[in-house]
């Protein structure tokens, strides 16, 4: 029996689970709640594609948090500085991460946060921990480096777009635009850091008997719906470039990227380096602080303290 | 250039800004009425979760903001949800990988039963009410597949029903188990009565219920009690268990034992210690557990100058940080800690006021929450230290001549070489004793317990430490010094490393008494017992429902059939056998798990019927556990076997049935928190998703199937007590989960005290609640049925409850001072009488009050011979994305970070024999010289792995990580129904090292174990590696 075949049997009744048999339930005989499904969608501003979505209308359900609910939380006070850099116009703000190395425990917790934030398919990671041994035993270490998207200020990424879907935001955040994008790969070899990696169209359960739900929503990066579904391997972003964008999605509404909420060890911090009373700035001016070929003169947005 | 330069142009203007919409509120995964809070159960350290669902798919998992687990520090409880929804919290990548755990395509829907022989992998899918009958019933089940065997079904082993007759029969049982009563006479009283005993001629072994056995993995708080509910107040057994003995257990038990019971479990307050030592753990794998400590070590170090020394053979991520990398060699933990207890005691760096508080009164007014007994005299028998002196076994002069010091209840302590009777607990007459004491008095060879320690450590010199460990004895005089040079605010944490071994207890022991030698409990940045919770089961003056109340509850005796917590001496087996018993007893611990199913095969004390395991593995998780395969396939031996899983697992594979379970993100409980955190918490786990199992009717009500449509079903299909009408008393009932876990979610927002409740939920905070639920089906959902768990009162306080996914106290109740606000406040023993004075049921020798470093050793105390075959020590270990058995489906974790597992080899032992990276070699050892198992069914798994050479590790220890190796588990074909269902071979990547691990040659169907704490030992075993 083929893969192909077993994906058959659950909707009509197998003994492997199916959501859909209960979202089909669900919606049939729901009372509770079903109008609230309807505006579900669809309700965000688009973030640098130059359109709006289609139901910006809808408002808000909640203020924007300027202070913050817990006294001495790093998080908290990021999300502040976040704020106050979205009260700025766009050119003002320049967006940048401090990723303090001696902090970070290797516990790949920000690799598996983007994934799951992004819906990334397998082959697609915006932000993998690289580890290496050093010494030999007894005087032996590990030195861990967590490695997402520079967001330099001169990307060599972008000069060989040939149809300018790469480009650097106002804000310094490094963006693809996916309906431009035609898939060429020159980006990905030119960036010098290895961040950018190409969407095969591949899912994580593609040789499991079901492609379940959670690999089927959308994710929203640049404010917008990207759908993904095996019925259609060419919707972009499949067949795209991609790379992390610092999470402008979440950014946009306030929330701090996801590797950065999630990292276990403190280690990495986000805000605007053009705000002195920042976390990133007052991080960012340390003397320990070093960026990656900065040689290159590529002139990251990503600072690491050692 | 400039199509790039043109590109930007173009762009500028289109980044809108974010006034106006662009608030959290417009990202659909951050709307309150997409979010819902639960408790993760990826691993035991429970994590607070804030679960987004898009258009009714779970679509991301972060940790919530609320808990103190997962945000350092946590919001105000106060703040709304709406504004909590932009604040994410922390969670780990094994954490956030759930949604693979839930949504798996290889996931259980209906009932399983076998169409085949045990282990055939062929299965055909039943209705739930089928399955209920055919198991209540029993039968020839399994005629169909021409097996005309009868199975006996829960009407013939739950023999009796009526709990009168239970009550009847125990006591007079125990009394003949003890030698008060007679046999005949037992016989002659209940001789109506004795075929429903397990076994007649010794009725001390309990009713014929007890062979029903309960078997559970993991099951925490919430279902904890209903397990035991069902297993003993229902069905009248004896025996429920969970996994612990494979865990960490010996930890626990040195834990509780060390404090007169008062806690099993402390962690360093690891906020303000300024050193710790992580030994055989650490704060960024595993433990209890990454998420809740990283954060407190990294900044500790970077901002506090804190420093940390790390004890493991391999370089794990946390000793890759630590300032201090003690590479032991697996198996002599208990050696290292008695070199730093001698040099600790040999260089006077130790609390010698703390220690010399012999009673409370001296203890408070030194400003100590706890003191010990140090200075209390202990009788020497045999040259071993056996029980206190009591203050009425010695003798003084009075004025009228002779006269006893104290009476029974006091001990007794020397003052500047007087003896003084001390009462341990009293409050108002501070005693300070001399800890170092050596005489006799009244005939009595008598020492202090200190004085017995300090023997015991300066048996071993730090040259013969320095030899066993591995660690250099100028390291160990550094560390030493390095732990005794902060005041009180060092601490020692430990974990499964040096307990997972047979002298598992002793080491854990030894090790937390280098804490106490400073005596830093309840200290800032000492060790803690953490901020407890409010009792979701109710007794509280607060409390709303008392759900331990158990109408018409049977009575349950005899011994577990692992015979934990119960004293060999006590029963008629040892007058008739004496030592050695035919299998070890566990007086000093629970959860035996490795025991469960040997016993249960064995007869020992009795023979099983029905085993019903529940969200475990022993085949794959236990050492040795494939040993267990010839056991669970043949229905002669294990004569029901119903499992109760998410999926076909390695062990479930060989059930009758297969009851389909809901995973933590569909169903409920109440999980209690760790001691890492100093603030009070009540977690909650709701159901956040869709339920993936079918939807049944169980006496009319609508649910998915679970371990708890199981537990209604069965109590209500045989007429028993504990579930239905009037469960919990008049005026309650248990007819769905609900009617359960609101009950005791409502407990929780009334707090403990009265008056100590939680406000109500706003009509905006109700609007929501309801709206996060609209995705859950009516079977799971349905407000005024949830309403009609509890009073309407109490329903504001209870979706307050469930809104934020728990209740937390505020950061600032984490301290009193320079203490914690929680204290332990108790006597720690360390000479401990109730070890001391009780002997092993093999070797009849008696254990020591005191920790000594015996070595490894099998049940009969024989020394583990070195054996030049197997050159190397196998450990195993864990990475950060990955759980011991039930991640594999994770493929953005476990599946996704890497490949496989590998089998870590020291580079200059790999060099010297000619292993390099990639090789491909068997796992061998003399427990499974082959180095593969057979499946029992035809098939054979090959314990094979890649080398890779590495300098982190200590020479002559070879290290395999826990989470790969896996032969079900969605990696191998099965057929259900006539289809044939693929399994996904990148599941069976890597080797699971647990089956090469030693088995207790004595009785070689069991790994060898800690005859104390009873942990399985994992880190025992010699192994060779075998070029392919």
């Amino acid at each position: 029996m083929s893969s192909q075949e077993d994906r058959s049997t659950p909707e009509s009744g197998g003994i492997f689970a199916s959501r859909r048999s209960f979202l089909k339930r669900a919606l049939a005989g729901a009372t509770v709640g079903s109008s609230a499904l309807l505006h579900a969608r669809g309700a965000m501003a688009t973030i640098g594609a130059g359109e709006k979505a289609g139901s910006t209308a809808e408002p808000a359900s909640i203020a924007p948090s300027p202070e913050a609910f817990a006294e001495g939380n790093a998080l908290e006070r990021m999300r502040v500085d976040l704020h106050r850099a979205m009260q700025k116009p766009v050119a003002d703000r320049r967006w940048g991460m401090v990723i303090d190395l001696r902090k970070c425990i290797n516990c790949r917790a920000c690799t598996v946060s983007c994934v799951a934030e992004n819906a990334l398919p397998p082959g697609v990671v915006y932000r993998p921990v690289m580890s290496e041994e050093i010494g030999s035993f007894p005087n032996v270490r590990m030195k861990f480096l967590p490695r997402p998207c520079m967001q330099c200020e001169n990307p060599p990424c972008v000069p060989p777009c040939p149809v300018g879907a790469t480009y650097k935001r106002p804000d310094g955040v490094v963006v693809v635009d996916y309906e431009q994008c035609i898939g060429c790969r020159y980006c990905i070899s030119s960036c010098p850091y290895g961040a950018r990696s190409f969407d095969f169209s591949e899912f994580h359960e593609e040789h499991a008997p079901r492609i379940t739900d959670y690999e089927t929503r959308p994710n929203y990066e640049y404010g917008r719906e990207h759908k993904r579904v095996p019925e259609n391997r060419t919707a972009s972003p499949m067949g795209n470039a991609r790379k992390c964008h610092f999470c402008l999605h979440r950014v946009h509404a306030g929330i701090l990227p996801g590797c950065v909420t999630t990292c276990l060890g403190g280690a990495t911090s986000f805000g605007d380096l053009n705000d002195p009373d920042s976390l990133v700035s007052r991080l960012s001016a340390s003397e320990h602080v070093t960026r990656l070929k900065s040689e290159l003169g590529t002139s990251p947005k990503v600072y690491y303290l050692t | 250039m400039l199509a790039g330069a043109a590109a930007i142009a173009r762009r500028t203007e289109a980044a809108a800004g974010y006034a106006g919409e662009s608030v959290a509120g417009n990202y659909i995964l951050a709307r309150p009425e997409n979010i819902i809070y639960s408790t993760c159960l990826q691993c035991h350290v429970d994590c607070q979760i804030k679960a987004k669902t898009w258009d009714g798919v779970l679509a991301k998992l972060c940790g919530n903001p609320y808990s103190p687990q997962n945000y350092l520090p946590h919001l105000a409880y106060d703040t709304a949800p709406a504004a909590a929804a932009a604040a994410d919290g922390k969670l780990c990548a094994k954490g956030q990988a759930g949604i693979q755990t839930y949504s798996d395509p290889y996931r259980l829907r209906r009932v399983l039963k076998r169409a085949g022989p045990r282990g055939s992998d062929k299965w055909k899918s039943i209705p739930f009410d089928q399955f209920i009958d055919e198991v209540v019933r029993g039968g020839a089940l399994f005629s169909e597949s021409g097996d005309k065997r009868h199975y006996p079904g829960f009407e013939e082993v739950i023999a009796v029903r009526d709990p009168a007759i239970s009550r009847q029969l125990a006591d007079d049982a125990a009394r003949v188990g003890r030698g008060e009563m007679t046999l005949g006479a037992f016989k002659a009283a209940h001789k109506a009565h004795l075929d429903k005993l397990v076994d007649p001629e010794h009725p001390d072994l309990g009713l014929k219920n007890n062979q029903f056995v309960f078997d559970a993995g993991r099951i925490e708080h919430g279902r904890k009690e209903l397990m035991k509910r069902f297993t003993k107040g229902t069905l009248g057994s004896v025996n429920c268990f969970e996994h612990t003995s494979i865990c960490e257990q010996s930890h626990h038990i040195a834990y509780s034992q060390l404090s007169g019971h008062a806690t099993h479990h402390m962690k360093p307050d690891l906020a303000n210690a300024r050193f710790v030592i992580f030994w055989g753990t650490g704060a960024f794998t595993a433990n209890f557990g990454l998420v809740p400590m990283a954060e407190k070590v990294t900044t500790g170090k970077v901002d506090r100058g804190m420093k940390t020394c790390v004890v493991d053979p391999r370089l794990s991520n946390d000793a890759a940080k630590a300032d201090w990398w003690l590479p032991v060699r697996p198996g002599t933990d208990a050696v290292l800690a008695m070199g730093f207890i001698r040099w600790m005691l040999e260089n006077k760096r130790y609390d010698a006021s703390y220690l010399s508080n012999s009673n409370k009164a001296a203890a408070a007014l030194g400003g100590e929450p706890t003191w010990t007994n140090a200075t209390h005299l202990v009788k020497i028998e045999d040259g071993q230290g056996r029980r206190l002196l009591r203050a009425s076994e010695v003798t003084v002069d009075g004025p009228n001549g002779r006269r006893p010091l104290g009476g029974p209840d006091e001990v007794v302590v020397m003052v500047a070489g007087s003896p003084v009777a001390v009462n341990p607990e009293d409050e108002s007459s501070p005693v300070k004793g001399d800890l170092f004491v050596s005489t006799t008095l009244s005939r009595h060879e008598v020492k202090s317990a200190l004085q017995l320690v300090r023997e015991k450590a300066m048996a071993f010199s730090l040259e013969e430490v320095g030899k066993t460990t591995g660690v250099s004895p100028e390291l160990i005089e550094r560390m030493a010094l390095e732990f005794t040079s902060h005041g009180k605010r060092a601490a020692v944490e430990l974990y499964r490393g040096p307990v997972q071994h047979t002298d598992g207890y002793y080491a854990g022991t030894a090790i937390i008494l280098l804490n106490l030698l400073i005596g830093n409990p309840d200290h800032k940045g000492g060790i803690v017992k953490g901020g407890g919770h409010w009792h979701e089961s109710g007794g509280k003056p607060g409390s709303v429902y008392d759900l331990k109340a158990h109408p018409n509850a049977m009575k349950v005796f005899g011994p577990p059939i692992t015979r934990e917590k119960a004293h060999y001496e006590d029963f008629t087996l040892f007058r008739e056998n004496g030592y050695p018993a035919a299998r070890p007893w566990y007086p000093f611990s629970g959860n035996v798990y490795q025991e469960v199913i040997p016993s249960f095969v064995q007869g020992y004390p009795y023979h099983g019927k029905i085993l019903f395991l529940h969200k475990g593995t022993p085949v794959l998780s236990t050492p040795a556990g494939n040993t267990l395969i010839e056991l669970l396939k043949d229905p002669d031996k294990v004569p029901l076997f119903i499992a109760c899983d998410i999926i076909v697992g390695e062990t479930s594979m060989y059930a009758d049935y297969i009851l389909p379970d809901l995973t933590y993100l569909e169903r409920w409980g109440t999980p209690h928190v760790t001691p890492d955190v100093l603030t009070k918490t009540s977690k909650v786990r709701q159901p956040v998703a869709r339920p993936l199992t079918e939807e049944v009717e169980v006496d009319g009500e609508l649910m998915p199937i679970s371990l708890e449509a199981f537990m209604i079903a069965l109590a209500k299909k045989m007429g028993l007590s504990g579930f239905g009408r009037e469960a919990f008393g008049p005026g309650t009932s248990f007819h769905r989960p609900e009617d359960f876990f609101l009950k005791a979610i409502a407990n929780i927002a009334f707090g403990d005290k009265k008056g100590e409740t939680v406000p109500d939920a706003s009509v905006e905070e109700l609007k929501q609640f309801k709206a996060a639920r609209r995705h859950l089906p009516p079977s799971v959902f349905d407000e005024d049925r949830w309403k009609k768990a509890v009073k309407p009162a109490e329903w504001p306080k209870l979706v307050y409850v469930l809104n934020r996914g728990g209740r937390f106290a505020p950061p600032s109740t984490a301290y009193e001072g320079e203490l914690a606000h929680k204290k332990l406040g108790k006597m720690w023993h360390i000479f401990v009488q109730q070890v001391a004075e009780r002997k092993s049921s093999i070797t009849g020798r008696y254990f020591s009050g005191v920790p000594v470093a015996p070595g490894q050793r099998d049940c009969k105390g024989k020394a583990l011979a070195r054996d030049t075959r197997y050159p190397f020590t196998l450990i195993t270990y864990k990475e950060p994305f990955g759980g011991h058995s039930r991640t594999i489906s994770n493929y953005w974790g476990n599946l996704g970070l890497v490949d496989t597992n590998y089998i870590l080899v020291n580079a200059a032992d790999a060099k010297k024999r000619g292993l390099r990276k990639g090789d491909v070699v068997r796992l061998v050892s003399a427990s499974n010289p082959q180095g593969r198992v057979d499946l029992g069914n035809g098939s054979v798994v090959q314990i094979t792995g890649a080398v890779r050479p590495v300098e982190g590790l200590a020479p002559g220890t070879v290290a395999v990580s826990g989470h790969f190796g896996h032969w079900a588990y969605g990696s191998r074909d099965i057929t259900v129904d006539g289809h044939l269902v693929r399994g996904e071979k990148r599941r069976a990547a890597g080797l699971n090292p647990n089956t090469a691990m030693a088995v207790d040659p004595n009785l070689e169907d069991v790994c060898l174990t800690d005859p104390i704490g009873a942990s399985a030992s994992f880190f025992d075993t010699s192994v060779d590696l075998v070029p392919v």
